[in-house]
């Protein structure tokens, strides 16, 4: 494309952004043409039309429906995601001084990392209840371990270099945890959140799963007993939304909060 | 001229780890003394033990054996806990990296020392702005560590140390991985910057030229175990001129000792 055309196209605010997301756009026609392509293949009982889906998405979200069910969803993943990740980004920095207790916690640490949440999640509701609280234990679960090991790690990886440097230069110990470590660990603690966030919906899911009265859990649950595959693939499209946003949150947070850091990934050099 | 810090005997080895061999000694028998309001140029061959010298004095890494003192007070020996580095911001030390923070502006790394040291009020800020301006990072206040030129971040990370005027300056290789113009064009900035204010230097360096044309008295080390070799005065008369030094016909004598000495 001539650079000419280039700059009329990214003239206007929407044919801009068109313009310079034309890649994702693409790869999303494509699956969009895949999928229904499958549909034509297997027929719509087993799987769904995506206009099909749009239009079941478009009047759940008319009629409430789908927003109120998404809304439980996104609570118990949100509370989750907050008593989750306080803990596990604080927890290492007090764990700093004391090496021998973060050895002592490691096998177990690593053994919550590694658990399965899916098998963990009935007795979650069994200890909980099948209210919200088994929903946001179990979310909280998850997104601990996340936190605590990417946090672990910015605070491992701190050059040693830096915190001698502030020595040298006049710093007390609460000087270079404030100055050094924490800025220093701060992008390793974003590396966690991004992760843990999709997790944390889906936690909240897989727990709606096994047993719940609402949610987008609970809705699967329910279509697919119905043999509902349009309206499964509606509540599936609806938690992919919802990651989609809180990712979208997740990255302006992040770029606000460290543009000291040169550009490294290819969305950033792109703009 | 009174000695301000004075090394003795001094010796390092770093600690065995088990089932090795003894570590070999780094340093041993290392003793000259630095006066107050000196620019001392120590030149050694590379792997022999300069940066663990100035990381010595600065107190950041302990002495195996020997002594080093500073006025009236001595650095402890064998013994990491009791270490203070910098001494009370007594030593400022200008690493071989600019170790900045990459999350601080160039001007907020040049404040750094002055924030912890809890002495960060106009006056201070104003100094900070001058020495900015004296070695013309004047515009560049607001960028990030990755935004500036390798010599731009050396500079910063040089008034970083200067900004809060410690008695003595340590500096190891400041200039050792820039280009040859942006090395001359940061020697004459030190060189302008000292005269302003005489501090007392240690220089490390291993590039001869280097030594002779910054230094007042050069020191030679050894290979490893390090000790001195030879002590050689300069006295090329200041303002010396870092460009044209070369030809000066004291230069090219003190080069050619020094190059017989430096193994």
């Amino acid at each position: 494309m001539s650079p000419a055309r280039a700059e009329v196209l990214e003239g206007n605010a929407v044919t801009g952004w068109l313009y310079s997301h034309r890649d994702q756009i693409l790869v999303l026609l494509i699956l969009l043409a895949g999928w229904h392509g499958l549909s034509l293949l297997l027929g719509v009982y087993w799987v769904g039309t995506p206009w099909g889906v749009a239009v079941r998405l478009y009047n759940g979200l008319l009629s409430g429906e789908l927003i109120r069910h998404s809304s439980y969803t996104l609570a118990e993943a949100l509370a989750g995601f907050v008593i989750g990740c306080i803990p596990a980004a604080i927890l290492p920095f007090l764990l700093r001084r004391l090496p021998i207790v973060t050895a002592i916690l490691d096998p177990f640490m690593v053994g919550g990392y590694g658990s399965p949440k899916l098998a963990l999640a009935p007795l979650f509701i069994l200890w909980f209840g099948i209210g919200i609280e088994s929903k946001i234990a179990l979310v909280a679960f998850t997104v601990f371990f996340i936190v605590y090991f990417s946090t672990l790690s910015g605070i491992r990886a701190l050059d040693t270099k830096l915190v001698l440097m502030a020595e040298v230069a006049g710093a007390s110990e609460a000087n270079v945890a404030r100055y050094i470590i924490f800025p220093g660990a701060v992008p390793h603690i974003f590396t966690g959140l991004r992760i843990a966030m999709p997790y944390s919906i889906g936690g909240a899911v897989v727990a709606e799963l096994i047993s719940a009265n609402r949610g987008l859990g609970y809705l699967i649950q329910l279509r697919s007993m119905n043999f509902d595959t349009t309206g499964v693939f509606v509540a599936l499209t609806a938690v992919c939304l919802i990651v989609f946003i809180c990712n979208l949150l997740v990255n302006f947070l992040e770029r606000r909060l460290l543009k000291w850091r040169p550009p490294s990934d290819v969305t950033a050099q792109k703009e | 001229m009174s000695a301000l810090l004075e090394v003795r005997g001094l010796a390092k080895r770093f600690a065995t780890r088990a089932g090795r061999e003894q570590s070999p000694w780094i340093i041993q028998g290392l003793s000259f003394s630095v006066n107050e309001g000196e620019f001392l140029t120590i030149i050694g061959p590379s792997g022999g033990g300069k940066t663990t010298l100035l990381n010595m004095i600065a107190q950041i890494d302990c002495a195996t054996d020997g002594e080093i003192r500073f006025q009236s007070n001595v650095a402890p020996v064998n013994d990491m806990k009791s270490l203070k580095p910098g001494l009370d911001c007594q030593i400022g030390y200008v690493t071989q990296e600019d170790n900045l923070l990459p999350w601080r502006t160039c001007l907020d790394n040049v404040l750094f020392p002055l924030q912890v040291q809890g002495k960060l009020n106009d006056e201070t800020k104003a100094r900070a702005q001058s020495l900015i301006r004296a070695v013309g990072l004047a515009g560049w206040e607001n960028h990030y560590p990755h935004e500036l030129s390798g010599g731009m971040r050396k500079r910063t990370s040089l008034i970083r140390t200067l900004v809060y005027d410690p008695p003595v300056i340590l500096m190891d290789e400041p200039f050792g991985a820039l280009d040859a113009q942006t090395r001359l064009q940061l020697q004459d900035d030190l060189m302008r910057l000292w005269n302003l204010g005489k501090k007392t230097i240690v220089f490390i360096t291993h590039d001869i030229s280097e030594a002779i044309a910054l230094g007042d008295r050069t020191i030679v080390l050894t290979r490893q175990p390090s000790a001195v070799a030879g002590e050689h005065a300069i006295t090329i008369p200041r303002p010396r001129d870092i460009r044209g030094i070369m030809t000066h016909p004291e230069f090219i004598e003190l080069y050619n000792r020094i190059r017989a000495q430096v193994q």
